[in-house]
């Protein structure tokens, strides 16, 4: 077991090792007009001082093990155009609780709803309720998020009164937001979990189990809901961490100052060491989101922690 | 619930196909030499009585005929033939096929019509000379005019016809680059390393932050659009060929058929062929959908196409700024309703397809 | 001969649905089950010997239904006249019988059980429903049953999960399973299929000598006539949803009179000669979508008669107990020798004579 936890630890530091090479050597070829603001005024000679003091005329592998050596202790450098001299951890620290907050609520919401959903979906399959269910599923799946989002703002601003654009101090605010956050998240994991419940319901064992005389609810919930249930909970901790980044829809629908859109900022600005910044920070959050996801299946699914070298997906 | 088990009861009866035309022809041949009373010849289960009028003749030796026994399982299966049957039984994708069919052969030859107009071009009112600026629907204008006077009608089929042609593209690269890529990964044994881990790394960062690296490392534009997303497309068809190809090589029915003496090429032939092809032909419906939901997104982050190539993401866009002023709110449902019913539509013709190419379900 | 019976089951016809063509599965199955006899139910896959005991608990599929005919079951203590187990509808109706009368041993026993939950939870599950014993009660009875299907340090074992027992040892955790709900009927589909030959005898074993201690009587499926030949009192010849030869193993085996069950045994590999090709059943099995007309082996048959393509044969007896529905048996038909394969069985017997 601990052979398992160590591999797959590994495993996750070689892939962001690998990022970070990728991102930064590839960030390196961009025009330097990305690490001055008034680019255009300044000599060649003071744009060669300024780029010698931010030691980016350093061979690139010394760039690299400085940025690496920072990146561990939690320095990400600092913005040269969006904030000038500002360091990024700071910008990132002050925008993402307030990402983290919306979509954790939402979270929070969505994941008992999409469970609920898929439950009912399962249980009702082939009735008039799981053919809602479908269609609303359906549509969260393949019409473009931008295009419901801008729908519900539009019906919403039709039919109500209520302040559209989020306030800090009106919670009344915070629901349109949230709630729409929530949307796709009951959709996905309605989805899933009817896809695993009806699955489940086909195996062996739940026949065996009805044959022995389990009635059909019990079956359901000890044994098609609860095995069902495993795979997705591998998803959970990476839906939660992605939050992290916010929605770039929602957040500028409803003027929220969190981190959706700060990539997209940084990037019409040329912000370089922003944008890798950015971009590292941003496939970090994931990879250890779906680190997580494999560490909670060694405690949901007794099969992975004695057999180290078989991952169930 | 009577009712409904008559009904299948009947159906039964309905089933008239070659291999009961063919057993009623082998019945009346055996009637003629068993000479059975006339009264008999339709009745499967004979009672006490009716035993008896039987002649002696009917229990004649046949001939054993073996054409005859093998006719009587399966009849003639064919995969593409079932499929595109079963595909066919599905009313409601079907319908979205034939919508779909129509509005790409609309968006093509919109242009050519004449009477329409330029899509990037201002309106003026012919009696005041100033733009027709936020016309709503109108006989002149079908579906109003945007903030400068451009006509939407135009813009919309202007803007379809882009998006889908990334939509294709992409899914035409998504599909040739997944395909070379998973034969390489799976034939050549030396790249498996380089292509796991490249697998790995690549599905390990969100779809979203690649689309936008790339769009920011190179100049935003079509092109630029087209290869972010094939960037990352292809990824779960390469994969999937991958395995495929892992199979044709140790699957337990693939070893049988080849203890058998079946050359390697029909085994791709009959046995993998058509199970890739069917998966290679959902991930392509699924693809445009997604490139269109992309392009909608880059276009939103401020990525996307110059408003001169209008495109449904430009569309949307524009209707951002409108969502507050209910006045103006035809000019975003009018390209939000043609990309959802674009998106949805490849979304369920896909699906439909592939449950119609599981052969579990042909029966 | 009446008393004597557990299951009657007369006139069955079950049909599925499958993508809006109907399938007639069982075309007309009657059959008595004795009581703390063991009947064999053979025949090849798709004649529906599986789809057959399903009724029995009320498995079928959902797109399946009982079209015609009756199931009797008379082991209810409240029900001495027998209930009709064909027209239960509700789960609350078969959960009177399901476990606690008739349980079930099933092929696979690497996917017959819960992955994710402990043998013990699952075995004390069924203990709860049926024998209404909980915590310790339950654990302590769960150990006992895990030491009646031969699995040593049960204490440890109880705690473990499947995945930690091999295929042998799992399909002992699935019989103790069905011991828990301590029923009067063992339906075992195919037990020992999945299995290592090695240890098929040894499952075959154990479940005789439930039979005995728990005075079961016992179905089994399977297409193996090893397995039947060692474990079974009568057996059932099926072949297209119909059972068209019957009688005790002896004269199954020794005196056989359906061609089909004539091609049945002439394919046992331990009747064929060396250096010769074994025998196999020209053909394939009937397509039940469409109607059967006369006897559906008649195609494959080469001891086929005209009337065989036109009515179904009735069943003709051989003797009290042996029947089958073949038309060779009619008094009119002609004198047919059976292939010298089975006639080489008939010798095998001792002091076997020749019919």
């Amino acid at each position: 077991m601990l052979g398992y936890l160590v591999k797959r630890l590994l495993r996750s530091v070689i892939t962001l090792f690998i990022i970070v090479v990728i991102v930064f050597v590839m960030l390196r070829q961009m025009p330097v007009e990305g690490y001055f603001n008034d680019y255009d005024n300044m000599t060649p000679e003071a744009v060669q001082n300024a780029l010698q003091n931010m030691g980016l005329l350093d061979p690139i592998p010394t760039q690299l093990t400085r940025f690496i050596k920072d990146f561990v202790r939690g320095d990400l450098g600092v913005s040269y155009r969006y904030r000038v001299n500002y360091p990024i951890a700071k910008i990132v620290a002050d925008k993402a609780p307030l990402s983290l907050t919306f979509g954790g609520i939402a979270m929070l919401i969505g994941l008992p709803l999409g469970f609920g959903l898929g439950i009912l979906m399962a249980r009702s399959k082939g009735k008039w309720i799981a053919g809602i269910g479908t269609a609303y599923i359906v549509i969260m799946q393949s019409v473009p998020l931008a295009v419901i989002y801008l729908v519900i703002q539009l019906v919403f601003t039709s039919l109500f009164r209520i302040p559209l654009l989020y306030s800090s101090s009106n919670p009344r605010t915070w629901i349109l937001p949230i709630a729409t956050l929530a949307l796709p998240t009951i959709a996905t994991y309605g989805l899933w979990l009817r896809r695993y419940m009806v699955d489940e319901q086909n195996r062996d064992y739940i026949k065996l189990a009805k044959a022995k005389g389990v009635p059909s609810k019990f079956i359901w919930y000890r044994h098609v809901f609860r095995n069902a249930v495993v795979p997705l909970v591998q998803l959970i901790p990476a839906s939660i961490l992605a939050t992290l980044s916010g929605s770039i829809y929602v957040e500028s629908l409803y003027s929220i100052p969190g981190m959706g859109g700060l990539l997209v900022d940084v990037i019409k600005r040329q912000d370089n060491t922003m944008v890798q910044a950015l971009v590292i920070l941003f496939a970090a959050v994931s990879i250890l989101g779906l680190l997580l996801g494999d560490l909670l299946m060694v405690l949901v699914d007794p099969r992975i922690s004695l057999t180290a070298k078989t991952r169930t997906r | 619930m009577k009712s409904i088990r008559d009904r299948r009861t009947e159906k039964l009866a309905n089933n008239v196909s070659e291999y009961t035309e063919q057993a009623l022809e082998t019945i009346r041949k055996m009637q003629e030499t068993a000479q059975t009373p006339e009264e008999l010849k339709d009745i499967d289960e004979l009672s006490e009585e009716q035993m008896q009028m039987l002649s002696p003749e009917a229990f004649s030796r046949v001939a054993f005929d073996k054409a005859q026994a093998e006719k009587g399982g399966y009849s003639d299966y064919s995969y593409w033939g079932s499929t595109l049957r079963m595909f066919f039984r599905q009313k409601f994708p079907v319908f979205l096929l034939c919508l779909l069919v129509l509005i790409v052969a609309f968006t093509s030859v919109q242009p050519y019509i004449p009477g329409q107009r330029d899509a990037n071009r201002i309106n003026d009112n012919e009696i005041t000379g100033v733009p027709d600026s936020n016309v709503p629907p109108s006989g002149k204008y079908w579906l109003g005019t945007n903030a400068i006077g451009q006509d939407l009608w135009s813009r919309i089929w202007f803007g379809a016809r882009t998006s889908l042609y990334i939509g294709f593209v992409v899914a035409f690269a998504d599909a040739v680059i997944g395909i070379v890529m998973g034969l390489l990964w799976g034939y050549v044994r030396k790249l498996d390393f380089l292509f796991t881990e490249l697998y790995n790394v690549l599905s390990n960062v969100p779809q979203t932050i690649i689309l936008i690296l790339i769009s920011y490392i190179m100049r935003p534009g079509m092109n630029t659009m087209i290869v972010a997303m094939a960037a990352t497309g292809w990824l779960a068809l390469a994969r999937f060929i991958r395995n495929q190809v892992v199979i044709i090589r140790d699957r337990d029915y693939n070893l049988a058929s080849r203890c058998l003496g079946t050359p390697t090429r029909r085994i791709i032939l009959k046995n993998l062929l058509p199970h890739m092809v069917s998966v290679i032909m959902l991930r392509m419906a699924l693809s445009i959908p997604m490139a269109i939901g992309n392009e909608v997104f880059l276009t939103y982050v401020g990525l996307g196409l110059p408003i001169t190539i209008p495109s449904l993401g430009n569309l949307i866009n524009e209707g951002r700024k409108i969502v507050t002023v209910p006045s103006l709110h035809f000019q975003l449902i009018a390209p939000a309703a043609v990309l959802s019913i674009v998106t949805i539509s490849f979304y369920l013709i896909g699906n439909a397809f592939s449950d119609a190419a599981d052969p579990r379900n042909h029966v | 001969m009446e008393n004597n019976r557990i299951l009657s089951i007369n006139d069955l016809h079950v049909k599925f649905s499958l993508r809006g063509q109907v399938l007639h599965a069982l075309r007309g199955i009657s059959l008595d089950v004795l009581k703390g006899e063991s009947l064999a139910i053979v025949g090849e896959s798709g004649s529906g010997k599986s789809v057959f005991v399903k009724n029995l608990n009320g498995l079928l599929d959902n797109n399946g239904w009982i079209d015609e005919g009756t199931i009797m079951y008379y082991g209810l203590p409240e029900e001495p006249e027998g209930i009709n187990l064909a027209q239960f509808k509700t789960e609350k109706d078969w959960l009177r019988v399901r476990g606690n009368h008739i349980a079930m041993v099933m092929q696979d026993p690497m996917t017959s059980l819960n992955p994710l939950k402990t043998i013990g939870s699952q075995l004390c599950e069924a203990l709860n429903l049926h024998q209404g014993l909980s915590g310790a009660l339950a654990q302590a009875k769960a150990v006992e049953l895990l030491r009646d299907v031969g699995i040593r340090e049960p204490q440890v074992r109880i705690r473990q999960y499947p995945h930690q027992f091999s295929g042998g040892m799992r399909q002992r955790v699935v019989i103790a399973m069905a011991m828990a709900c301590s029923p009067r009927v063992l339906i075992c589909d195919e037990p020992t299929t999945a299995l290592d030959v090695t240890i098929q005898a040894q499952i075959l074993d154990l479940i005789k000598d439930l039979k005995q201690k728990h005075h079961l009587t016992t179905i089994y499926i399977t297409h193996d006539l090893g397995v039947v030949a060692n474990v079974a009192d009568r057996i059932a010849v099926m072949y297209s949803g119909d059972i068209v030869e019957i009688g005790t193993c002896e004269e199954v085996f020794y005196n056989p009179q359906h061609p089909y069950t004539w091609a049945l045994l002439s394919s046992l590999p331990q009747l064929g000669k060396k250096d010769e090709d074994l025998f196999a059943i020209a053909g394939t099995p009937p397509n039940l979508f469409f109607k059967v007309r006369g006897d559906a082996f008649a195609p494959r048959n080469p001891y086929a008669l005209a009337i065989d393509f036109l009515h179904r044969p009735p069943y003709f007896e051989v003797s009290p107990t042996h029947k089958a529905r073949t038309w060779l048996l009619d008094p009119r038909a002609p004198k047919v020798e059976p292939p010298p394969a089975i006639k080489a069985i008939g010798n095998l017997k001792p002091g076997g004579e020749q019919v």
